[in-house]
């Protein structure tokens, strides 16, 4: 009875239900702030994030005309539960994970490419053009990044010598990986950035071209997931970059202020850059950062990090 | 049509909640899709003014979405020609409920200098209703947005459907 209650609040309350979902909403406000500060503006207000869900699921949901309609209405639950089921295996604020097994690692990668590619299912199941190709760019963006994000997540993993997540926060929380592992660091940031689409790897919802790429059909509850499960992948992202180099997660004051690090530069690029176009995207990728992780492996062979 | 916030019948206190909830998070997300049916690009240029980090319209939670699935408010631009009446009226239907619109500059509300044109049907609210109308020949973005805080104050009372923003 009490376990059955314990795997409940895991799953419901703390680490991946609505803790994680009002985190994630945090953390999206404090984006969306610092990008505003960044232009000189003012920004929204704290409670922007829930308003904006909240107005999103009270709103109609229109089922356009032609789609399947168990997937138009199961995708974006998919993609949710996958981004969310993640933070089983991280120390979410600073906590010690819910559950671990050997290779847990490669399951959380792959967890939080579901979202993506429920996303990009979503855009060619409906019969519109703009989500047709916002659907494309979606999937060869996931091709491009997926990658180069791997390798460089696994070179903590080869330090430490093992593919789970406890160990390899473990042994990142002695030393900073932040400083044996610079080039995985920026690879990794910017991996995070691709995966959540965000400004320089925008054109997969490049709103000035294809409206709003593979989501453009889905309104109201739809959307409000999808959007949702890129919040909960941006925390989840922060997590996992701060408890592999910035010397692990202690405590909730040590995990909020390590993740915002990583936050702040992203906000930093997302201001200063502007959107490539999709084969500028999969050139750089496969061209300068699956190269530098693989350097950085390189690096960590030769100094007897992998054991 | 299911314009304005949902009548307020008091049948239980969780419904009055959850009514309440809504029309908290409407009022503080208002998602615009801008659609010109014929303008001249001066209202457009204002309207995209009052986007810029100059008059910030994030504040107010204001963000511009390019699919009509995704708006709550149409904001228009112009007189309606012939060319572009199924369009607008096209995006109009595309939008989920409620829906809210705004008719922004004197062509929208009347035709304007373009009224009598061979090529043009008439002003806005003669194919879709409109909720406020902003006159002026651009009108500034002080008087848009001032058009959005009365769209949204309209909200919440049921109040008459015409109402007037005064630059
Ligand atoms: S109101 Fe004036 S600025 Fe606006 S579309 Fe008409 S003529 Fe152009």
């Amino acid at each position: 009875m009490t376990e059955l209650l314990q795997v409940l609040v895991t799953m419901l309350f703390f680490p991946a239900g609505l803790f994680l979902l009002a985190n994630a909403m945090f953390y999206q406000w404090i984006d969306r702030k610092l990008v505003a500060r960044l232009q000189d503006r003012v920004g929204p207000p704290w409670y922007q994030p829930l308003a904006d869900t909240v107005k999103l699921l009270a709103n109609e949901e229109v089922l356009p005309f032609g789609v399947n309609k168990w997937l138009f209405i199961g995708l974006p639950i998919i993609g949710l539960a996958g981004a969310l089921t993640t933070a089983l295996y991280l120390p979410i604020a600073g906590l010690p994970p819910a559950y671990g097994f050997p290779g847990d690692l490669i399951v959380t990668v792959y967890m939080l490419s579901m979202l993506t590619l429920c996303l990009g299912l979503a855009g060619a199941n409906t019969r519109d053009r703009f989500s047709m190709v916002g659907a494309t760019r979606t999937l060869t963006q996931l091709f491009s990044y997926e990658a180069p994000f791997l390798l460089a997540l696994l070179g903590p993993a080869l330090a430490a010598g093992s593919w789970q997540l406890s160990d390899i926060m473990a042994y990142a929380s002695g030393n900073w990986l932040l400083l044996t592992q610079p080039i995985g660091f920026v690879v990794v940031i910017i991996g995070l950035m691709g995966k959540l689409e965000i400004t320089p790897f925008d054109a997969p919802e490049a709103e000035t071209e294809i409206v709003a790429g593979a989501l453009t059909e889905y309104s109201g509850r739809g959307l409000a997931l999808f959007r949702l499960g890129q919040w909960v992948e941006l925390v989840i992202g922060l997590t996992m970059i701060a408890a592999f180099y910035l010397g692990g997660i202690h405590n909730p004051l040590d995990y909020v202020i390590k993740t915002l690090f990583p936050l702040l530069i992203i906000a930093g690029l997302q201001t200063l850059m502007t959107r490539l176009r999709i084969d500028q995207t999969v050139g750089m990728w496969w061209r300068y950062g699956a190269l530098l992780a693989l350097v950085q492996w390189l690096l960590i062979f030769l100094m007897g990090g992998g054991q | 049509m299911t314009n304005g916030a949902s009548p307020h019948k008091e049948t239980n206190l969780w419904q009055s909640v959850l009514d309440r909830l809504k029309l908290w998070s409407r009022k503080h997300s208002p998602w615009l899709i801008h659609f010109n049916s014929g303008s001249c690009n001066g209202c457009d240029i204002e309207i995209l003014a009052t986007l810029t980090p100059r008059y910030d319209a994030e504040r107010f939670g204001v963000q511009l979405h390019g699919s009509p699935r995704h708006a709550d408010i149409l904001i228009c631009t112009g007189p309606v020609t012939r060319q572009a009446r199924e369009r607008l009226l096209r995006t109009y239907e595309q939008m989920p409920n409620p829906k809210y619109v705004i008719a922004v500059g004197a062509c929208a509300i009347t035709g304007g200098t373009f009224a009598g044109c061979y090529n043009v049907i008439g002003h806005i609210d003669e194919v879709i209703p409109v909720d406020v109308y902003v006159p002026g020949c651009p009108p500034r973005p002080e008087a848009i947005i001032d058009a959005l805080v009365i769209l949204l104050q309209k909200m919440s009372t049921n109040g008459p459907k015409i109402e007037e923003a005064v630059s």
